[in-house]
């Protein structure tokens, strides 16, 4: 029998987009704000943006300063954030050579940097992730592929990734489990937000049928059922005289609001490195109304998950009118009562989760 | 997104004919200027021609034709960019509607039909600055 997990409780600096874009706190100033407020021990980053240079001029003095930061205030890196620009160039992808040097140069500052994990992204393939494998040997670092919607754990190309792994046997290969494809209801905030720029009730409701009747159905596993899903929202605001939603209604209810089981994680739970608790806002009786925050904290407990789980707000898109660090206070008391409902507890005590993280972990991160 | 920030108040400037506003990334995060594919600059329903258009940021400045191979620098989430053109504008006291068009394509989000991108844009209302 699984023992019981104790998920360590963290938080990404993207849930303070908002914040950090706004000028409101500076780097230093947010990671001295979140280890003040207590929403660590965890800390996740996003490379390019939160480092500025972010990689090629990442220098051992930005580096040095970093790390006695992190020290001072107690936090644990859990996750740098990398991103797979593809796109990059106007003209073409990126060959195969070329992404390999443009995904080395950013594990490599995740190393320096102290992150043990780099959440690396879908359009990596089997092929691409084996090609790395070697590089995340030489940092040892894991590399944890994010699995959100519109994708999920039973998605066809989620699995093909969990057969190489299974199949390269390398404790270096995961991925990163986001809520955002288990949601069970489109964000009232985000309904919230279109009544502010004037959609009507009927139309709101309309919506949450659609979204509903989705969920319903199950997640799409074709691209081709994803673009009618999409086409089914801007539909649906034009017959009502709100051309101008149509797109808004797409990209957050098929990219946002993943429609799959919970069960679908139990396909990859074995290599699940990292959790985003993605979430979008906490109601008045304090619970998140659209992301099954308890059942999907219980589901890792019951699952022996023993890595980090970082808060990801993403109410920040659309609501201004809350202050976010209130909804994250929010969130992360809802997952302590759930890990504590499920018979355990999340770690908040930086150093119980820097030896949890170390054996939930391969290796020690070479910087 | 952060679209409602693109234009920074009071930053619009006017010289000889060249009129600048300073600019946000509407994204969370960083991009090179191969991903800044075009921007409108248009003042008092007058948009500076297409060709006049210049882009300063990290103290270089680039026509668009030049952004779409720089894949060196950068914008970063929280600096500003500025945004030129050919656009004459009277420097007075009178307010002025300032409005930016922007066309990023994001580099790792690659769709049936290519590489993504968005079109954003926002409209300010602001004197011309005093310098």
């Amino acid at each position: 029998m699984t023992s019981l997990g104790t998920p360590i409780q963290g938080v990404t600096l993207y849930s303070f987009t908002r914040a950090f874009h706004a000028r409101q706190y500076d780097l230093d100033g947010l990671i001295r704000k979140l280890a003040s407020e207590g929403f660590g021990p965890g800390l996740e980053v996003i490379g390019f943006s939160s480092l500025r240079g972010f990689p090629d001029r990442i220098d051992d003095n930005f580096v040095g300063r970093f790390r006695d930061l992190v020290a001072e205030v107690d936090l644990v890196p859990t996750s740098l954030a990398v991103n797979v620009d593809t796109g990059i160039h106007r003209d073409r992808l990126m060959n195969h050579d070329e992404l390999v040097e443009y995904m080395r140069k950013q594990i490599e500052v995740a190393a320096r940097l102290g992150f043990p994990i780099a959440r690396v992204q879908i359009s990596l393939t089997p092929d691409a992730m084996e090609s790395l494998l070697p590089v995340a040997e030489k940092y040892g670092v894991t590399l944890a592929l994010e699995v959100h919607a519109d994708q999920h754990g039973a998605h066809e190309r989620v699995l093909a990734l969990r057969d190489r792994y299974e199949k390269l046997d390398s404790p270096l290969l995961g991925f990163t489990a986001d809520w955002g494809a288990t949601v069970a209801g489109f964000a009232p905030s985000l309904l919230e937000a279109y009544r502010r720029r004037g959609a009507s009730e009927d139309l709101l409701r309309q919506v949450v049928d659609l979204w509903n009747g989705f969920y319903a159905e199950g997640p799409p596993n074709t691209q081709k059922v994803h673009g009618e899903r999409f086409g089914a929202f801007i539909g649906l605001a034009a017959r009502n005289g709100r051309p101008d939603l149509g797109i808004d209604f797409g990209i957050n209810g098929t990219g946002l609001f993943g429609p799959a089981p919970l069960d679908t994680w139990l396909e990859i739970m074995p290599w699940v490195r990292h959790v985003h608790g993605k979430f979008f806002g906490i109601d008045e009786n304090g619970e998140e109304p659209s992301v099954p925050v308890r059942d999907l904290v219980r589901q890792l407990v019951e699952n022996g998950y023993n890595g980090a789980i970082s808060s990801e707000y993403e109410g920040w898109h659309w609501n201004n009118w809350q202050d976010p660090f209130d909804i994250i206070r929010g969130e992360q008391a809802v997952q302590r009562s759930a890990a504590a409902n499920a018979g355990s507890a999340m770690i908040t005590d930086a150093t119980d989760a820097r030896r949890i993280l170390n054996s939930h972990l391969a290796q020690p991160v070479r910087g | 997104m952060i679209a409602d920030r693109i234009i920074e108040q009071g930053t619009l400037t006017t010289r000889d004919g060249r009129t600048a506003v300073e600019v946000r990334i509407p994204w969370y995060r960083a991009l090179p200027g191969s991903c800044i594919a075009g921007a409108a600059l248009t003042v008092d329903g007058v948009a500076a021609p297409e060709d006049s258009l210049r882009w300063t940021m990290n103290n270089r400045t680039f026509s668009f034709e030049e952004l779409v191979d720089e894949t060196g620098e950068w914008w970063f989430p929280l600096d500003s960019a500025v945004l030129s053109g050919q656009l004459p504008v009277q420097d007075d006291q009178a307010e002025h509607e300032v409005r930016v068009d922007l066309k990023l394509y994001i580099p790792y989000i690659i769709t049936d039909h290519g590489v993504l991108h968005i079109e954003e844009h926002d409209t300010k209302t602001m004197k011309v600055a005093q310098r």
